[in-house]
């Protein structure tokens, strides 16, 4: 029973009826797979592609909590975000440097950095025909601040926002934020149809927390002014956008879009190698060769705003030797960043200092730390500590772009042996390694830090004192020179000067790079794949692939 | 005992078995070094007192303990399984969603393991030793001990990827139409529909990664019912049959193999709940979206509510079936009576 009589024709499927000899030699005496695949009644050529106007995606939307935009921090979700929810602002392709207007057709910063004023782009309506004003912009932002979801980060620095009339709308700051504007572009900041949200339970006023009912109706349609509409969600299995007809900008040039749910790499590469999907979202760095092979399907690998790391506790009583600067600097200088580099695959960047190459106020890879086992060992006898021993933490099982980090782990382990420092592996499920991480309770761990917007800004969490400085122990009180580079973040975080922002940046870099209890690794590529008649495909770093100018041939 | 007043006390069972699961699910979920909010909380919500306090209300987990776990009951009776921190949607119907996909699966399975093993096991003992025995041995041992997660994927790279034989792994084609929810299953809600086409998409993408899951309970139920057999070939009744002068085939359907059958029905009974709740990789290999990759993602996010209510449905399920298995006893066997 083999398909060998028919052409195979794209599109076609075969069948044909499982006989009574068939049953009979499966009840009879099957002999396992070897006659399972004999038995396969229903053999398959190509599988119907889809049309033209339908892209078939593979993805493991299993991460995606909500698809109410204001709890979404989700990279998968945020890529549905992203054209279901216009923002005030956007970026272009995969450009992570220069804010553009969208929602808002420009804006203005005070003298005093302290409030930004935006102009609100006329004759947009919402999904359901409602024209989109400067109020549906401050209900959304101020749901976000008091929903206190996930998203709430975002608006950290926002005092009020205030619709001045129904085309302006300002934003007033704690304190000087340049940041803010490239934040607008988050896709958890998208603005929603205040009058419908309203009539669905939504609610923006103090308490919302605890009034705002309208999640469930927000899981099921759009409220936004985006591209495409979302007409279906069964979490974990299957998500359909289709094209919004009455978009303000041209509109979309897929008709639809359906997610698939496909948890495992090696799967999703199957399918989109066989023509079953179009897109293949997430696969792994092992499927990238056996994809390049074929030449119906791109393979890509586009950079991550991501550092990976390694961090060494600098409080004695969790990092022990680690916490000793030497040794930080020798574990800095004892990886075999080659190797490392080959784990993060092809497209993968090596890092000098935390700040991902992609964003202004980045070092140059070439000035990173060479490996130089000499020195490592030479700082370690400085040191005087004699036998260096730890525990390094990780996710046993965290994937995170195609990257493994028990792999990781092992080579950081086997590096750091080569010098002479022992250190155990401590593989623990994520859910509980990660609490450990974040409570500061890693001795030294290998961890990664993806941009949650598009501003280098978001990686002065490293800082002594703020969130990843935090977990590693280090604190502005635990030396001047961390009481130095804590000033300096803050400076760095206010300045609204571009050029003297980037100085700062740098300076900030270069002194971290030395004295941080870190060793930055490398900045990721993420890998993906689709097939040939896929065209005008880009990744950006915060929301993954933009589906809105995405068309097929 | 009368057997409907049997099962009725069976049936009562049910209740206090749940308080035990989800006693014990609860209990065993709080024990895990870390919380929900590592597994919910983005890394810069985490590090937000205001945030962590706010999701801890929403989710009732600033409340101590045991009222956790009493309004949990509370609800569990009026039929409210609160709600997935995963999947922000009621946990009732995340199960709704997911349980049919399993179901469907498990049950399949088990059909394809009693087709292959019964047969395979009493033909292995009537032909002890001989090439067929040979073969059936090593049938049931591979597919006891090869890890299902290899299996799956090569199965997916020969059967799928290179012969083109079996469709692609998920439900359905991704290009299919998915048929209204009516009951969930999605083979019947095809037909239900209409739409044969669909439901011949759905029967196709079933066989494949049905044939994976069942690979171990084959094996099981092929030396169960091999050794079984074995067994009962000896006894003297068996050779009063042959003496008789009935025919080798009736004496070995009839009289050995029905015997013989009653092990093998405890084993299917056991081997329905663990097709049930163990399917999780053969879910993830071939993107079948049910409940034992429910219960995966609920363990790994620190889900209590869907935790607990994985636990309820599939102990229900286990006591359902091994009911079923009790009844099935007494019409193979009608020496045995309830008591």
């Amino acid at each position: 029973m083999t398909n060998s009589n028919g052409p195979r024709l794209p599109g076609a499927r075969e069948w044909s009826m499982l006989t009574r000899r068939d049953l009979i030699r499966l009840a009879g005496g099957g002999v396992g797979l070897a006659l399972a695949g004999s038995m396969l009644p229903w053999h398959t050529v190509l599988a119907a592609p889809a049309d033209r106007g339908t892209l078939l995606v593979g993805e493991n939307i299993n991460s995606i909590r909500s698809q109410d935009p204001a709890r979404t921090i989700e990279a998968a979700g945020m890529m549905i975000h992203h054209v279901t929810y216009d923002t005030l602002i956007t970026f272009d392709r995969e450009d992570l440097k220069t804010p553009k207007p969208l929602l808002a057709t420009d804006w203005k910063v005070s003298n005093d950095g302290l409030v930004v004023t935006f102009s609100i782009r006329e004759g947009v309506r919402f999904v359901s025909g409602n024209v989109l004003t400067a109020a549906d912009v401050k209900w959304s932002l101020d749901r976000v601040l008091n929903l206190k979801a996930n998203t709430l980060f975002l608006l950290d620095g926002v005092e009020e926002v205030i619709a001045v009339n129904p085309r302006t709308i300002s934003i007033r700051l704690k304190a000087p934020q340049p940041s803010l504007i490239p934040i607008l572009s988050h896709p958890g900041l998208g603005i929603l149809d205040s009058k419908l949200v309203m009539e669905k339970g939504g609610e923006s006023g103090p308490g919302a927390n605890t009034k705002d009912q309208a999640e469930p109706y927000l899981n099921a349609h759009s409220a936004g002014s985006g591209p495409f509409v979302l007409t279906s969600y069964i979490p974990a299995q299957e998500l359909v956008l289709e094209r919004n007809t009455n978009y303000w900008r041209r509109p979309a040039q897929l008709q639809r879009i359906v997610f698939r749910h496909v948890p495992e790499p090696v799967t999703q590469a199957l399918q989109v190698l066989r023509g079953d999907l179009d897109f293949a979202m997430s696969i792994g760095q092992d499927q990238i060769a056996p994809l390049r092979r074929s030449s119906s399907v791109d393979v890509r690998t586009s950079p991550a705003a991501t550092t990976f790391y390694v961090l060494m506790n600098n409080n004695p009583e969790v990092g022990g030797p680690f916490s000793n600067p030497k040794v930080q600097q020798a574990v800095r200088y004892a990886l075999d960043y080659e190797g490392i580099m080959a784990i993060a695959g092809p497209g993968a960047v090596r890092l000098p200092g935390v700040i991902p190459t992609l964003f202004p106020g980045s070092l140059n890879p070439s000035d990173a730390i060479k490996t130089d086992r000499a020195k490592a060992k030479s700082l370690l006898s400085e040191a005087g500590l004699g036998e260096v021993r730890g525990k390094l933490s990780y996710g046993s099982d965290y994937v995170s772009w195609g990257i493994s980090y028990p792999l990781l782990a092992q080579k950081i382990q086997g590096d750091l042996a080569q010098v002479g420092i022992n250190l155990q592996l401590d593989g623990l499920p994520i859910v509980t390694s990660l609490a450990q991480y974040r409570g500061g309770r890693n001795q030294v761990g290998v961890w990664g830090w993806a941009a949650d917007y598009p501003d280098p800004s978001d990686f002065l969490v490293y800082a002594p004192g703020r969130v990843v400085g935090k977990r590693a122990g280090w604190l502005p009180s635990a030396s001047p020179a961390a009481q130095q580079l804590a000033t300096l973040a803050d400076q760095a975080e206010a300045e609204i000067d571009p050029r003297k922002r980037v100085a700062l940046l740098q300076d900030w870099e270069r002194r971290m790079a030395q004295i941080g209890p870190y060793a930055p690794l490398f900045q990721p590529a993420v890998p993906y794949a689709y097939r040939s008649n896929v065209e005008n495909v880009s990744y950006h770093s915060v929301w993954e692939v933009d589906l809105y100018p995405i068309r097929k041939t | 005992m009368h057997l409907g007043r049997y099962i009725l006390r069976r049936l009562l069972v049910i209740p206090p078995m749940l308080v035990g699961i989800t006693l014990l699910s609860f209990v065993l979920s709080h024990t895990v070094p870390s919380d929900p909010i590592a597994a919910n909380l983005g890394d810069q919500a985490a590090a937000n007192p205001v945030v962590v306090a706010a999701f801890r209300q929403r989710w009732g987990l600033d409340r101590p303990l045991p009222e956790q776990y009493g309004i949990y009951l509370w609800r569990l009776v009026h039929g409210d399984m609160g709600v997935s921190i995963s999947t922000h949607q009621p946990v009732v119907m995340d199960l709704k969603q997911r349980l049919p996909a399993t179901v469907e699966l498990a049950i399949a399975a088990l059909v394809i393991s009693l087709v292959i093993g019964v047969p395979l096991g009493i033909l292995s003992a009537v032909r002890r030793d001989s090439a067929i025995d040979q073969v059936a041995r090593s049938v049931a041992l591979v597919g006891v001990a090869m890890p299902v997660f290899w299996l799956g994927l090569v199965a997916l790279l020969i059967f799928y990827a290179r012969l083109g034989w079996a469709p692609s792994p998920g439900q359905l084609n991704p290009g299919s139409p998915r048929p209204p929810f009516i009951t969930g299953f999605i083979l019947v809600d095809a037909l239900l529909w209409g739409r044969a086409d669909v439901a011949k998409d759905a029967l196709a993408h079933l066989v494949l990664p049905a044939l994976v899951l069942a690979s171990y309970s084959v094996g099981v139920i092929t030396r169960m019912m091999r050794g079984s057999m074995l067994e009962v070939l000896g006894e003297d009744y068996v050779r009063t049959a042959h003496a008789k002068g009935l025919s080798r085939r009736i004496v070995t359907i009839r009289h050995a193999a029905r015997n013989a059958a009653l092990p093998v029905v405890t084993v299917v009974g056991l081997s329905f709940g663990a097709l049930l709740s163990g399917a999780v990789i053969t879910e993830t290999v071939f993107a079948w979206t049910g409940l034992g990759s429910y219960a995966f993602s609920s363990a790994t996010s620190l889900d209590f509510q869907a935790i607990m209510g994985v636990g309820t449905v599939v102990a229900t399920v286990y006591v359902l079936v091994n009911l079923l298995v009790d009844v099935c006893y007494a019409a193979l066997d009608p020496r045995i009576r309830f008591g």
